[in-house]
């Protein structure tokens, strides 16, 4: 049974509505929501999480409606970009905050709470203020006040957007092996919004498109990335990725997709499957085939061209692979680029990303 | 060099108007010997009068800040239909003469529905001591609520939030998260309301009738006296008046830094 259903779910805020939304979370799910700004990401979480009266459809967890149930009665902890830690409570009584709803047991609030902070390596700064916390400490904080209460599900909004990229790095990995090893009673689910693909790939093991209030798609991290169903989400997405097997890697590492295999300077352990990302301005367009510096040199076969703002995005067949490239209406002109044209793509190795 | 002139004269208007109001002040101090005024402080009237105003302020306050606290959640918190009428309404009273204010009390309180109605419960409130706390009630509410509903605001609901998610009912955050974050803004409104109350004069004048050692606080203690020509008593009320006003702004100022300033 899955663990989190959202039904057909309407959300009426007066300017702004969340349309239909359907998904479905099971248990020890790591699902990623991703969409441009003002789609409607943060409505929906604080939607499972209680916080707005629904329209219409249901919300179903762990087999039980809960479409009306109060946010307190749900077992659904929330984090949010900028921590909201109580400023009137220290760094102990914010993480102790809802175990003291739970228990009135002060040896098992200590025992709890200590064993979260160390998880997050936070248990030496118990009775800080926590306006003297740095941004990654507070935020450590906020996810050990949220994890704390053994939630069903952790909702996360933009959880590491206020921190600088170092930070964020360390904190995913923190967090991943936190709410892994902590969840044991409830097989707790994350839903975690982010505009970071690195979020996506480092963490995630399903995503869902959202754009103007509704679900645009939702799958496997590969279905999102590699194999994206409308132009929006390939739009949106932007990069090309590709996924494909290692084949081997010395001085540089040949990964096989599809018919073609496609070289990249990052290195991978032969035989494992990972996803490969080519930015479209990185694909260079020939008619015919001359000296390059580019290991990747691949026929193709163009299948639409679309017109945006100033520049021309083509959709290339690569013998069965979809790319990506971006050109100018010049440079078209001069390679008489019509849909159906036959050319030749060229990329170089070190333009091609290992993501995950 | 027009500039110049310019910057000369604000700053001048601003050392003027601060040597008089400090000329003001000093005068009320120092027109008057001490052995007087210790002794216009002795007098049995001094004596009543100050009990009076503390007693009442207290209470109007009190009475204040709790109602204060309702209203600004409700404002700050909550969309319901005739928000925005409750709104002006609230604010009307600061608009509004003292005076009238009283006058418009006095005749609600008098011998309509609500009056008899108040009245047959043995609830008196026209030209009682009662009457003094209803009148300072109404006049410092619409301040106290203010300043709360400032306060409530500033806080981001998303904290309110993330305690409904670990477990909180509604009234549990309110009383954990939503009151201790808006603790400066709610010592203000008490400082706030408490000057209010202990100065308020025309209201308070009107509906409790401003009787001899009766219904008689500070403020009707500087004005009866000054109308009989007695300078000293009126002059004594008054030091009273800004003593205390000032030393409850300077109570909960220490107050405040102790606890420190709430920021997250
Ligand atoms: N309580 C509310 N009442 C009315 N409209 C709201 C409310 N909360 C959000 N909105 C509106 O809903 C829309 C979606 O907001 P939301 O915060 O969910 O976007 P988002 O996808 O999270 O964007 P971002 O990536 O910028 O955080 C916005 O237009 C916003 O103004
Ligand atoms: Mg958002």
């Amino acid at each position: 049974m899955a663990l989190l259903e959202v039904k057909n779910l309407s959300i009426d805020l007066g300017e702004f509505h969340l349309r239909n939304i359907s998904l479905t979370v099971e248990k020890k799910d790591y699902l990623a929501v991703i969409g441009p700004t003002g789609s409607g990401k943060s409505v929906l979480l604080e939607a499972i999480a209680g916080f707005y009266p629904t329209k219409a459809g249901r919300i179903i967890l762990d087999g039980r409606d809960i479409t009306t149930l109060p946010p307190e009665k749900r077992g659904i902890s929330i984090v949010y970009q900028d921590f909201m830690l109580f400023p009137h409570l220290n760094v102990f009584d914010n993480i102790a905050f809802g175990l003291r709803k739970i228990t009135s047991s002060k040896v098992e609030i200590e025992r709890e709470v200590k064993t979260i902070a160390e998880k997050l390596h936070i248990d030496h700064i118990f009775h800080r203020k926590v306006s003297t916390l740095s941004g990654g400490e507070k935020q450590r904080v906020a996810i050990a006040r949220a994890l704390v209460v053994r939630p069903r599900i952790l909702l996360m909004d933009e959880p590491f957007s206020a921190l600088d990229e170092k930070t964020r790095e360390n904190l995913r990995a923190i967090v991943k092996k936190a709410v892994r090893e902590y969840d044991t009673i409830h097989d707790t689910a994350v839903v975690h919004v982010t505009h970071d693909f690195e979020d996506v790939f480092a963490l995630a093991n399903k995503v869902v498109v959202m754009n103007a209030g509704k679900v645009v798609q939702i799958g496997t991290v590969e279905d999102i990335f590699c194999k994206p169903t409308s132009d929006f989400v390939a739009d949106f997405v932007g990069t090309n990725f590709v996924r494909g097997k290692v084949l081997e890697s010395s001085d540089i590492t040949a990964v096989r997709v599809g018919n073609v295999v496609i070289y990249t300077t990052d290195v991978a352990k032969p035989g494992i499957e990972v996803t490969l990302s080519i930015r479209p301005e990185a694909i260079i367009l020939a008619r015919e085939l001359g000296e390059s510096s580019a290991q990747n040199i691949l026929p193709a076969r163009v299948m639409k061209i679309r017109k945006r703002g100033h520049l021309l995005w083509l959709i290339l067949d690569v013998d069965g692979l979809m790319l990506r490239a971006v050109i100018t209406p010049n440079a078209a002109e001069l390679l008489g680029i019509k849909e159906g044209v036959k050319l030749y793509t060229m990329f170089k190795a070190s333009n091609v990303r290992v993501v995950g | 060099m027009e500039r110049l002139n310019f910057r000369i004269l604000t700053i001048s208007v601003a050392f003027l108007f601060t040597f008089f109001l400090f000329a003001t002040i000093a005068t009320l101090f120092f027109l008057q010997k001490p052995n007087e005024i210790i002794k216009a402080l002795k007098s049995d009237e001094m004596i009543f009068s100050l009990k009076l105003s503390l007693l009442t302020a207290f209470l109007s306050t009190i009475l204040v800040i709790l109602t204060g606290i309702l209203i600004g959640y409700a404002l700050s918190r909550f969309d319901f239909p005739g928000k925005s009428i409750v709104k002006s309404i609230l604010d009307l009273p600061m608009a509004f003469p003292e005076l009238v204010l009283g006058l418009a009390l006095l005749l609600l309180f008098g011998s309509t529905p609500i009056g008899n109605a108040l009245s047959n419960l043995g609830i008196r409130i026209v030209f009682t001591k009662l009457g003094i706390v209803v009148a300072q009630f109404f006049t410092a509410l619409p301040y106290a609520v203010r300043e709360i509903y400032a306060a409530f605001e500033e806080i981001n609901p998303r904290y309110e939030l993330v305690a409904r998610s670990l477990g909180y009912t509604e009234f549990e955050t309110f009383r954990k998260v939503t009151l201790p974050m808006a603790k400066n803004g709610l010592l203000a409104s008490t400082v706030i309301s408490f000057a209010r109350s202990i100065g308020a004069f025309g209201a308070v004048l009107i509906l409790a009738g401003g009787n001899y050692m009766n219904t008689e606080v500070l403020p009707i203690t500087l004005y009866l006296n000054i109308s009989y020509g007695n300078v000293g008593m009126a002059i004594t009320s008054g030091i009273v008046l800004v003593v205390i006003s000032f030393a409850a702004i300077l109570s909960l100022e220490k107050l405040g830094e102790r606890n420190g300033p709430v920021r997250s």
